[in-house]
């Protein structure tokens, strides 16, 4: 979405048009969904916390600035509410890592039946990997890999310098591998 | 880490956010650092293969059409009472100022009375059921 649309969108929204808000939770939904679901492990809880993420925003945009970007603002906002999810333990035990809606798909398009069978058990086992990480260790892994997002909205969404940015990606890439090798799984 | 290159910098690298100078650096550092070029390998693995996990969530509805009532349904309840408490207030003032017979009014306001305990009754009744009803978050 243009920054410039967006804007006018936001300011819409903000003199109570609620009809405006559709384009910008379309625009959202789908990263940040991804976001939830990387946090949270489960797809449902995912989706819950999306809603209640965008309900929380609606409700805040008058405080929002309209000449910043939504989307940082948003997944701050959503990231906040994953946490909380987490602390509450709700989603702790019942991360999956497997689930009808959800289907891991391997990066490489392989026609080989037993490639993109191990392929998959590969995306699977670090899939479970990235639950066992640590809460702070994989909200930073789901911005940057899952979302490719760029160090500054990183920074933008976790509310910290960027220069911390690398410094959190090291160790949190080090303690994936670290769990990775418990499990067997060693890179390259 | 080589004296030149940090952890910090080679995750820079990876994520295409070093700079032009650090570039350079780290990668005239690779060709002569096997703990650096290792290092390199591994991460830059780990991290293809998570970018390679993709979520296909097509077959999920999109989330605004229960966003859209969570937003705009608070305005439309907020309206139905306030009118409702201003009709209530001003059409029992009237009735009870009138000049009907007081055993007629009490009489009606018994009815009213009633229907109003007997509904919010049972309200509170399906609330609690609802509060403890297992399939309440199961899409239909």
């Amino acid at each position: 979405m243009q920054p410039e649309v967006e804007r006018e969108l936001v300011r819409l929204c903000r003199a109570g048009g609620a009809r405006f808000y559709e384009p910008i939770v379309r625009a959202y939904e789908g990263p940040g969904l991804r976001i939830a679901l990387g946090m949270l492990g489960s797809p449902d809880e995912a989706q819950g916390a999306l809603q209640e993420a965008f309900v929380k925003a609606w409700q805040s945009l008058p405080r929002f600035d309209v000449e910043r970007p939504f989307g940082p603002w948003f997944f701050r906002i959503l990231r906040n509410h994953c946490r909380d999810v987490i602390r509450s333990q709700r989603s702790r035990s019942r991360f999956e890592t497997r689930d009808e809606k959800l289907e891991l798909r391997p990066a490489g398009v392989s026609s080989d039946p037993e490639h993109l069978h191990m392929k998959t058990e590969a995306k699977e086992l670090l899939w479970k990997a990235l639950s066992e990480v640590g809460d702070e260790h994989r909200e930073i892994l789901v911005l940057k890999e899952l979302e490719d997002l760029r160090y500054a909205e990183i920074a933008s969404i976790l509310d910290v310098p960027e220069g911390t940015v690398a410094s959190r990606l090291n160790h949190a890439r080090r303690a994936l591998r670290s769990v990775l090798l418990e499990m067997n799984v060693e890179y390259p | 880490m080589t004296n030149s290159v940090n952890h910090e910098s080679l995750m820079r690298y990876l994520d295409g956010e070093a700079t032009p100078e650090e570039r350079s650096r780290i990668e005239e550092a690779l060709t002569s650092s096997t703990e650096l070029q290792r290092d390199a390998a591994i991460f830059g693995a780990m991290k293809r293969d998570l970018q390679g996990m993709t979520f296909p969530l097509s077959r999920d509805p999109s989330v605004w059409g229960v966003v859209n009532r969570r937003i705009t349904r608070p305005v439309g309840w907020v309206l139905i009472v306030a009118g409702f408490a201003v009709w209530t207030v001003y059409g029992s003032y009237l009735y009870f100022s009138s000049a009907i017979d007081p055993w007629e009014k009490l009489a009606t306001a018994a009815i009213g009375g009633g229907t109003l305990l007997l509904f919010s009754s049972v309200i509170y009744e399906r609330y609690k059921e609802w509060l403890v009803d297992p399939y309440r978050d199961v899409y239909k």
